[in-house]
């Protein structure tokens, strides 16, 4: 792989000169604005996970960056594209059944689209008596099912590879009886991929995802580049990190010398952890999976094998599946999450944001999780900065 | 429309004690609305009341933790420091404590006397007596081992006015030391991560800080940062005087080891709870005098002067070390650790 064009010991504001120089200079006014015609256009930026966008808020790079860099938040939130009939699952198993029903924090507040007097979330689930239990590591779902041996205890999984990877350790090392899993887990890149392959893919270069890549390894992103011609850079989730991940490929876009760069070395190489990638493997089956409001992605998410049977939530309780929901139960009416996750639409551009959907009353998913871009934008006060997206 | 239909949600949820919008909505309109009283004052953290000429602050605060025994205290010590503080950053000095004990039924009674002895450590060092009291016992399940709720009152000086009416334009902003280390320490102990540290809560008494800037003549205002942390007194600032609060990031003082553990779980440390914390207003012309006179004390070492009041719409604007801005919102839900 080639050196990186910026040492990643190099400091936030070096960094961030280096970028803007960058911008400014002919070569970059010539890329943007080939006729040196008014109204030229910007260099638009993807990033495709939850971290990056909040950290990119965080600290402020938006408006600290060039004017002509567009910075879009893409598919990087699991918990706003986990499908509405999984949630209609887990909070009906978690009503009707006697188990113990775990899941990570964010998904207890994402809403089905049900009507407002029913029991809409797993966290009003658990305020009328179901026991729900949110878990923040995968080890703690083997611990509470070894604690309540007498209990059925439902796992439910949402999640990209950075979580599903610890899931899969969990299964593969040693289950109890009593522990199934209700898995709703997805893979990132056939969401980018499927995006590149639209006519209006919506940017110029990609930021890959530093954790999913530092499971998967490096060389996942490699499409982008071999199939595209889309400078992509892996980022990690410092200012730094991802100043130079947008330094790079701003330069491989100027200079045509298009690579896949790791501006996140401490943490990536080119074929990531190994033990994680065969514990995926020897317990779970990629397959075609529905994305909220997006639809079904092939080859986008994970599945237990046949193994796991005893263990597999959805044939357990069969009863409770209920497919004919997909076609409810895409995002609530009027709610333009879809597009939010896509890159299509900024959050602050859909009707509902910051009006009827709050992080306090959310509509749609995007307002519910940390990872959602709408949260994000809201949590960090981009009401008052949305000229300046 | 019921007078209980005021508040938006029908049930208590967690998010009513956080020290966010909720619990000062719930305060607002319920208990404010219906026991509202000329001297009852939501915004402040004693109230201060003439008696026989003498002017005296007084205040309660209830506690519960878990775990009840952390690094850097116990839930005994955070009753004594967690009243004591309420008066002295209203200009009090501490004097008497009440103190109520609920306590659930299987306590050990080993760990219990750790607990106290800790008060009692707590009430020396800080100057305050414990002088009523009153035990009850509930059954299992009806409390975490054992909640707290303390009383207390201070004297307080003539000639002290301080408040968020004092507030001006170009006042500067202090805190006293680094931010966010008493959540952190609590969420370390609770184990539930899995995480590790040798992080120590700042929970202590603050009054040795409030006690030396109170001579000074430009001090306007004094908080301590607890549930809801820096982020949340400058909201509130923010909020009573209509301007702007700007905080320059890299000069509020944070822990590496904060800062480690909220980016792996997705929190902000400037929303984490401290326990022996002062954030103080000070007109510009003083600030670096109380600077001074923080750093001379061991609790104040790293002290920092972090913002300061500017002209503009009512927000609480981050400059961020990239030059960047960020706005601090009024926390809503309590956070949940993320997932990706």
């Amino acid at each position: 792989m080639p050196d990186n064009v910026l040492s990643s010991s190099t400091d936030a504001k070096t960094c961030l000169q280096r970028v803007n120089t960058l911008m400014a200079s002919p070569a970059a006014k010539a890329l943007l604005d080939p006729d040196s015609k008014k109204g030229s256009r910007r260099f638009k930026i993807m990033n495709v996970c939850g971290g990056h966008e909040r950290s990119i808020s965080m600290s402020g790079i938006r408006n600290a960056l060039h004017p002509s860099i567009e910075l879009i938040p893409g598919p990087g939130c699991p918990v706003c594209i986990c499908p509405e009939e999984d949630i209609y699952q887990a909070i009906q198993l978690a009503l009707n059944e006697d188990i113990i029903l775990l899941a990570f924090g964010d998904m207890l507040r994402v809403p089905v689209n049900t009507s407002k007097k029913t029991i809409r979330t797993l966290q009003q689930a658990h305020a009328a008596g179901a026991d729900i239990r949110a878990i923040a590591s995968p080890l703690e779902a083997r611990q509470i099912a070894l604690q309540n041996p007498h209990r059925a205890v439902v796992f439910f999984v949402a999640g990209f590879e950075t979580t599903t990877a610890p899931v899969a350790g969990l299964i593969a090392e040693f289950i109890p009886d009593n522990l199934s899993f209700l898995l709703a887990a997805r893979l990132t890149w056939p969401a980018v991929a499927m995006l590149l392959e639209s006519d209006i893919p919506g940017f110029d270069a990609l930021i890959a995802p530093g954790h999913v890549a530092t499971i998967m390894g490096g060389n996942e992103w490699q499409f982008a580049i071999n199939q595209f011609q889309i400078p992509t850079a892996i980022a990690g989730f410092t200012p730094e990190s991802l100043l130079t991940a947008f330094y790079s490929v701003l330069r491989q876009q100027l200079e045509q010398r298009l690579f896949l760069d790791n501006c996140y070395p401490q943490l990536v190489t080119q074929q990531g952890n190994i033990s994680a990638q065969a514990q995926l493997k020897q317990t779970m089956n990629i397959v075609d999976a529905n994305w909220r409001g997006i639809g079904i992605i092939p080859q986008s998410g994970f599945a237990l094998k046949a193994a796991y049977d005893q263990h597999n939530a959805r044939l357990l309780f069969d009863d409770y599946e209920q497919q004919a929901r997909r076609h409810r139960g895409a995002m609530p009416a009027g709610c333009d999450c879809a597009k939010v996750v896509l890159g299509k639409l900024y959050p602050y551009e859909c009707k509902l944001y910051g009006r009827t959907c709050k992080p306090d009353e959310p509509v749609g998913p995007c307002m519910v999780s940390d990872e959602g871009a709408c949260r994000i934008w809201w949590v960090h006060g981009a009401p008052r900065n949305k000229t300046k997206a | 429309m019921s007078d209980s239909m005021r508040l938006k949600t029908h049930y208590i949820s967690l998010a009513h004690g956080n020290g966010g919008r909720y619990m000062r909505e719930l305060i607002e309109q319920l208990f404010a609305h219906y026991l509202a009283n000329p001297l009852l004052n939501t915004q402040t953290d004693a109230v201060s009341l003439s008696l026989n000429g003498s002017d005296i602050a007084f205040t309660t605060d209830g506690f519960t933790v878990n775990p009840l025994e952390f690094p850097g205290g116990t839930i005994g010590s955070l009753a004594i420091h967690g009243t004591v503080n309420d008066l002295a950053v209203s200009g009090a000095t501490p004097k008497y404590l009440s103190l109520n004990a609920f306590i659930e039924e299987g306590l050990a009674i080993e760990q219990l006397e750790r607990i106290i002895k800790s008060m009692a450590e707590a009430a020396q060092q800080s100057g305050v007596a414990i002088v009523t009291g009153d035990t009850k016992v509930v059954p299992k399940g009806e409390c975490a081992g054992v909640f707290f709720a303390t009383s207390g009152i201070g004297i307080k000086e003539k000639n002290i006015n301080l408040g968020l009416d004092q507030i001006h334009t170009g006042d500067q902003i202090l805190v006293s030391g680094s931010v966010g280390d008493h959540g952190t320490a609590v969420m370390l102990a609770r184990e539930q991560f899995g995480l590790k540290g040798s992080l120590q809560s700042d929970a202590d008494s603050v009054y040795p800080l409030t006690k030396t800037l109170l001579e000074l003549p430009g001090l306007r205002f004094m908080r301590d940062p607890t549930r809801g942390g820096l982020a949340s007194v400058c909201y509130e600032i923010s909020q009573a005087i209509n301007q702007e609060v700007h905080l320059f990031e890299h000069k509020i003082p944070l822990h590496k080891q904060v800062e480690s553990v909220c980016e792996i779980l997705g929190y902000d440390p400037l929303y984490l709870a401290c326990e022996g914390r002062v954030v103080a207003i000070v007109a510009q012309q003083n600030a670096q005098q109380a600077l001074s006179q923080w750093r001379q004390l061991s609790t104040g070492k790293d002290a920092q002067i972090i913002g300061e009041i500017r002209k503009g719409s009512a927000h609480v604007v981050l400059e961020t070390e990239l030059g960047g801005e960020r706005i601090l919102q009024e926390l809503e839900d309590d956070p949940l650790p993320r997932i990706c």
